[in-house]
């Protein structure tokens, strides 16, 4: 289980940045702008199962991404905390890597070696052996029909076979949390099916997934939970029928409308 | 660490421009280019030796021992020439060379004075050149028979006419050895190609794996690894100066091989000392680059590290390379020697100790100050980008 207790992270201009801001400021602004800082997430709280999907959703700035870095160790918070079973990763980065796989919508993978080398790379990076790897890599090909180009070098993937190496990639050393961060973002229908059905594949197993995203459709197809973020903070936790209900319609899209600051968007 | 460097290793291996620039250039390429020029020009050079130069005389009926000195045997004719615009005689190619006297022009022997002559030529390309100074040596052959043949009809020895020629024969003693002479310009241009080596080999490889990672989006997952981000740094440390000291080996190795096969052991260009370079001076030479590419590459590590991009990398590393070439050129100055003082300053005092290798007058104590000093200050640059790539505003830097 995967908890985040009021997670803040504040970022701190440099003189040149300040500069910039204090010109922007009399066009006003993010309201998160302070005296040469920037409160990117003020306050972020939400929990996540074993065998649930949940949906994070959130206008383009709204602090998801910063979310996800600090979720994933990149990112130190300023406030609040992560805890994985109970065990706080802010102070523990290593064991936080060790427990999560995290695919974006970038690849990841490294152009010059092959599907294999790149998958082995992370696997040996998790401290797998030898004989446990290769039955792993065995596995995770098998199961993403990765074996036919396991041989090819990344860059001469198609965009659907670079996907799947990435997931094979992502969850190589059997992560108990899986963070998709706007996976299917740029990719065709079939690629995107491919990451989709992935993630629907861990629903019911004893690992928590994250999942970013902007289409709606997605999470009514996958999320057990939806937790909503709106400059910096939480506007909604629960479950994806409540989520619905927020609007007089009953649909995500409504919902999502009412309770993000429509006004800022916008303008 | 071991295992980022491995990676990054195999990466750059399997990157032909890397192996071009390391490896190809340096051992068949370069080597190919510099004995192609080298043969062309000497091919040219002896062509111009060869080539007839047309040499004609104007009142100058009394000169007919000069003129005998223009044989055909060494690629002279004689010609004679119609009109008395020498100048345009000369830019048609009439003739190369015209000697014009004064209709009573007599020789110095007879008139016992000086005697003018005009020589109309022209002198502005490389075989003009060649042209001028075979004709000059002639006319020197000639002024020095003059002066002979003026000596004895004024009844003076050829002893005294040695001697009015000139009075005070300096004969030089030069105690320091030809390896120390010659040493002393080829040092300052081996640590030049060095330092410009060291900080080409590591560019690459150091914005491949720096910025080139932030563009391909695999850095971040490599933060996501359960790796320190100390040995992650490391780990690419290690290739770039892996990369950076090969291509350095590897062309210096090169260079000095093709040099020794190209010139027979350097007596081809007078540089017949090159033989004595010892291996002992040959593996120190190496040791001094362990700390100079360890300094560059932890240099160019942080700029990619920095960098948005790799044109903001180029545009960080372009004045590394600059400066990197300043300290060489402070070798250049006179009085400034690898002492105590200078063996602390870093690069300077690697292109010093390089100098003294080269000339064979190196104090190996100095040597070991300038190892430390210059260990000292990769070990701090390097802890430096450690700490650098931990900071979020780098990593996260847009």
């Amino acid at each position: 289980m995967i908890e985040l207790k009021n997670l803040a992270k504040t970022f701190v201009y440099d003189k040149k940045q300040a500069k910039a801001k204090a010109k922007q400021k009399k066009e006003a602004i993010d309201p998160r702008e302070g005296e040469g800082v920037f409160h990117a997430v003020k306050d972020v709280s939400f929990s996540v199962e074993p065998g649930k999907v949940l949906g994070l959703l959130g206008p383009n700035g709204a602090g998801k991404t910063t979310t996800l870095r600090m979720l994933s160790t990149a990112l130190q918070p300023t406030e609040g905390q992560i805890l994985i079973n109970g065990q706080d990763v802010t102070k523990d980065r290593l064991y936080a890597s060790k427990q999560i796989g995290f695919l974006s919508g970038k690849t990841g993978l490294y152009h010059r070696l092959t599907v294999r080398e790149n998958v082995e790379y992370f696997g040996r990076m998790h401290g797998m052996g030898k004989q446990e790897l290769a039955e792993r890599v065995d596995e995770i090909f098998t199961l993403l029909d990765i074996h036919s180009f396991a041989s090819k070098r990344a860059d001469d993937l198609s965009t659907g076979m670079t996907q799947r190496a990435s997931i094979a990639r992502a969850v190589v050393h059997k992560p108990k949390i899986l963070v998709f961060d706007e996976p299917t973002t740029g990719l065709d229908v079939i690629s995107a099916k491919t990451v989709l059905d992935f993630i629907e594949s861990y629903r019911g197993t004893d690992m928590s997934v994250i999942f970013s995203t902007h289409h709606l459709h997605e999470v009514e197809q996958l999320c057990d939970q939806v937790c909503l973020i709106d400059l910096g903070e939480t506007k909604f936790f629960g479950s994806t029928d409540e989520f619905a209900k927020v609007s007089d319609n009953g649909d995500l899209y409504s919902s999502f409308l009412k309770l993000v600051n429509v006004q800022q968007e916008v303008a | 660490m071991w295992l980022i460097y491995k990676k990054e290793l195999l990466e750059m291996l399997r990157d032909r421009r890397t192996l071009i620039i390391s490896i190809l250039l340096p051992t068949v390429i370069f080597p190919l280019i510099m004995f192609g020029i080298g043969k062309f020009s000497g091919d040219k050079q002896k062509e111009a030796e060869d080539k007839v130069i047309k040499v004609a005389f104007v009142e100058m009926n009394n000169y007919e021992p000069l003129q005998r000195l223009f044989t055909p045997e060494k690629d002279f004719e004689l010609v004679n020439i119609e009109g008395s615009d020498y100048k345009e005689l000369v830019l048609k190619g009439e003739a190369n060379f015209i000697f014009q006297g004064e209709s009573d022009l007599s020789l110095p022997q007879v008139s016992k004075k000086t005697e003018e002559i005009v020589m109309h030529y022209k002198r502005s390309t490389s075989l003009d050149r060649v042209f001028y100074d075979r004709v000059m040596k002639v006319m020197d052959a000639f002024e020095t028979n003059q002066r002979l043949a003026l000596g004895k009809a004024l009844n003076i020895s050829n002893q005294n006419v040695k001697a009015i020629n000139s009075p005070i024969d300096i004969k030089k003693e030069n105690y320091a050895t030809k390896r120390e002479r010659t040493g002393e310009i080829a040092g300052f241009f081996v640590a030049y190609i060095l330092i410009g080596l060291a900080v080409a080999g590591a560019m690459y490889s150091a914005m491949e794996i720096g910025v080139g990672e932030k563009e391909r989006g695999t850095l971040e997952t490599l933060l996501l690894s359960p790796i320190a981000k100390r040995d992650i740094v490391m780990g690419k440390f290690l290739v770039i100066f892996t990369t950076s000291f090969t291509s350095i080996v590897v062309t210096l190795t090169s260079y000095f091989v093709w040099a020794m096969i190209l010139t027979f052991g350097g007596k081809a260009i007078g540089m017949d000392f090159l033989a004595n370079i010892s291996g002992q001076d040959l593996l120190l030479v190496a040791a001094l680059l362990i700390p100079l590419t360890a300094i560059f590459a932890s240099i160019l590590l942080a700029c990619s590290i920095y960098a948005k991009n790799m044109k903001e990398a180029q545009a960080l590393m372009t004045p590394v390379m600059l400066l990197g070439f300043l300290p060489v050129m402070v070798t250049l100055i006179p009085g400034v020697s690898l002492t105590w003082q200078t063996a602390m300053i870093p690069v300077t005092n690697v292109a010093l100790a390089m100098k003294d290798l080269i000339k064979g007058t190196v104090d190996y104590n100095l040597i070991a100050i300038l190892l430390v000093s210059t260990l000292v200050v990769a070990g701090a640059l390097l802890y430096f980008v450690t700490q650098f790539f931990k900071k979020e505003k780098v990593l996260f830097r847009s």
